[in-house]
């Protein structure tokens, strides 16, 4: 599904990624765990294809394409999403409409018909329902005062609506308490069928205690160092970073 | 010196009637003040060489003339054609508590016309002193006191010919009474149009007002609505601006009495090479009023924007809240804004704030949209039209929104962004 070689990437000239390798089959959880500028955000951001993050090196394919070659919007369609950190406030275009332009894109993308108002407005509701937001929520601008796990969740429900075939899911559980950390986990669990797959980005262990990954990697400075099954993760949350060395102890005290 | 402002004084001696004491003083104004130069502040960045050497002429007779149609809002419309007034006010079955007359026939309104008549525009607006020299052609509507008028009056303004319209509206609102009116202007050939507005609104009444000056192309349109607002008056005002070749808006909200709230909305939305260019002036002259005050623009193109607005608070006007906030757009390398938030604050316990920002594209904003499949051009109408959409989803006539959201947003989907 998404095989990523030796990908170098720099922001404004400072080299964050240098040299990742990882390579995501259908229907597997990968975590990438790490310190803080280990590069873990910048992945994410380098895969969507954010402005400014340039790509020196290395390639990525998605479902065969050829990622790197493509625009933002066009590896949306393709089918990968990202569900942000910190999800961008947009006063005056309300969540409905921007979710209905969006879900009709990806459909469009698909050879499939546009939903009506009505058709879309049932999917929404369900949506919004999972993730615990209420309907009201639909109407309001994307993201605009909700609270941090509000718009942790306003992801989830992008996610759900817009049946991606890679999610990446950064730092999704950052700023969440324990119960808004379960409705993130049962909307990520709830879109696992096998298929789809997912890079779940997290700093702490606690989010794997609810969605289990199949492997667990440790970025730190720009590579992958370690690579394990879910028992890494419960490694690192004993002994810290320690292992990469006096460095990483310190960023993380 | 201006050709035009030579002719418009000559046509202003003619005039005489019962508003000769405010005519004169403006025509004296006109005469010892002569034609701003380009070092004047109030208009700095807006050349008015569109009128120097203009032909001053004013229409004929007109005929009748459809006003621009708003699905649902039932207003009860009255229309000047190019300056004259069509509507025969005679067959209007008015709302309740409402009584209107023309300001060249108020009869035993009269005295009640001159208590407003340049009593709330203050009188340093230029265009404002010729409107007051010269304009014969008014309305003047007095809501009584409590009355509740919801059927909303609209004026609407047409220009259609090459001629100079002048065009006045005051309204009385009585103690505790509410009304909606709506100031509409429109029209894109060569012509000049003067349309002043003077509110008085008396203590705990309600005024909902819009004015929407379309005016286009090569139409010129120099304009103002001035409020005072008395005890616990409400204002709650929207505007929205084209721009044309020359096309100013003043505005001054005067809290004369205590406890008043006025809020203002202002958009507009330029493409192409045109100008519009809004001067707001707040007085707070009491204490405990507040003011907020929004004024967003999207501006594409050639075209170039001026956004004045001056809070003035007054020594006495103590636990004064205001706020303005002004918001630009630019969607291209030549568009321009000249933005000047102004706070003159002498009382000392107050609370204000003002700001200004002029925008290209939010890259972070984009970027979201774009994440999620969208394309590029239709998260740009999103994301710029959005900015705009939030002011006018705040306008409280609903068929007012209905209507205005679809006509901005297919002006807004043919400027460029670039």
């Amino acid at each position: 599904m998404l095989k990523i070689s030796n990908l170098h990437a720099s922001v404004e000239d400072k080299v964050i990624i240098k040299g990742l390798d990882l390579e995501v089959n259908p229907g597997e959880v990968h975590a990438i765990m790490g310190p803080n500028g280990a590069g873990k955000s910048t992945l994410g951001y380098v895969l969507s294809g954010r402005d400014g993050y340039e790509v020196t090196d290395g390639n990525v394919t998605l479902n065969d394409a050829d990622l790197l070659e493509l625009e933002v919007e066009e590896r949306a369609r393709a089918g990968l999403f990202l569900a942000f950190q910190y999800p961008v406030e947009i006063p005056g275009v309300s969540n409905m409409e921007f979710m209905k332009e969006s879900v009709n894109a990806m459909r469009e993308q698909r050879g499939e018909e546009p939903l009506t108002a009505a058709e879309f407005l049932k999917k929404a509701k369900a949506a919004c329902k999972q993730v615990q937001l209420p309907l009201d929520f639909l109407k309001r601008g994307v993201n605009e005062g909700f609270s941090g796990g509000e718009k942790k969740r306003n992801e989830i429900m992008q996610m759900i609506l817009l049946e991606p075939s890679l999610c990446i899911l950064d730092e999704s559980d950052s700023g969440l308490d324990i119960d808004a950390l379960q409705v993130v986990a049962d909307g990520v669990n709830s879109q696992r069928d096998g298929k789809r797959s997912f890079i779940v980005v997290t700093h702490y262990q606690r989010l794997l205690d609810y969605i289990k990954p199949d492997f667990v990697h440790i970025l730190a400075d720009g590579k992958i160092v370690k690579s394990g099954d879910a028992s890494l993760a419960l490694e690192v949350e004993k002994g810290g970073y320690a292992f990469l060395g006096k460095a990483y102890e310190e960023t993380e005290a | 010196m201006s050709q035009w402002l030579n002719q418009v004084i000559e046509q202003a001696k003619q005039v005489d009637d019962y508003l000769a004491p405010v005519r004169q003083q403006a025509l004296q104004t006109l005469v010892n003040d002569g034609w701003p130069g380009r070092r004047d502040e109030a208009w700095r960045f807006t050349p008015l060489t569109a009128v120097t050497d203009r032909e001053s002429q004013l229409a004929g007779a007109q005929k009748a003339a459809q006003a621009p149609d708003v699905e649902g809002l039932n207003a009860i419309d009255l229309v000047f054609a190019n300056g004259q007034l069509v509507t025969d006010l005679s067959d209007i079955t008015w709302p309740e508590g409402v009584s209107v007359s023309t300001l060249a026939e108020a009869g035993e309104h009269e005295a009640a016309v001159a208590s407003v008549f340049g009593q709330v525009k203050p009188a340093r607006h230029l265009f404002g002193l010729v409107n007051d020299a010269l304009c014969q052609q008014g309305i003047f509507i007095d809501v009584a006191e409590n009355a509740n008028v919801e059927t909303p009056i609209r004026i609407v303004n047409l220009a259609t010919e090459n001629v100079d319209a002048h065009t006045r509206v005051l309204v009385r609102l009585g103690e505790s009474s509410r009304a909606t009116i709506i100031e509409h202007g429109t029209g894109d050939t060569q012509s000049l149009t003067t349309a002043f507005a003077e509110y008085d609104i008396a203590s705990s009444a309600h005024l909902e007002h819009y004015r929407f000056v379309m005016f286009t192309g090569e139409a010129t349109q120099l304009g103002g609505s001035h409020f005072k607002l008395h005890d616990k008056s409400e204002l709650n005002s929207t505007f929205v601006g084209y721009g044309s070749q020359l096309s100013r808006v003043d505005v001054d909200i005067h809290h004369a009495g205590e406890f008043a709230d006025a809020k203002m909305n202002a958009i507009y939305l330029l493409a192409e090479g045109e100008l519009f260019d809004l001067h707001s002036t707040i007085e707070h002259a009491m204490p405990n009023g507040t003011t907020e005050e929004n004024a967003r623009g999207v501006i594409g193109d050639r075209a170039r924007a001026v956004f004045n607005g001056r809070i003035h608070i007054h020594r006495d006007a103590q636990k004064t809240l205001a706020e303005l906030n002004n918001r630009n757009l630019l969607l291209s390398r030549r568009a321009l804004i000249n933005t000047k938030p102004e706070l003159e604050i002498y009382a000392d316990d107050v609370k204000c704030a003002h700001g200004a920002t002029v925008a290209e594209i939010d890259e972070s904003a984009l970027y979201y949209l774009l994440t999620r499949g969208v394309t590029r051009s239709k998260a740009l109408v999103m994301l710029n039209f959005g900015f705009i959409q939030e002011l006018v989803n705040q306008m409280p006539n609903a068929a007012l929104r209905e209507w205005l959201l679809p006509v901005l947003s297919e002006r807004f989907a043919r400027m460029e962004v670039k």
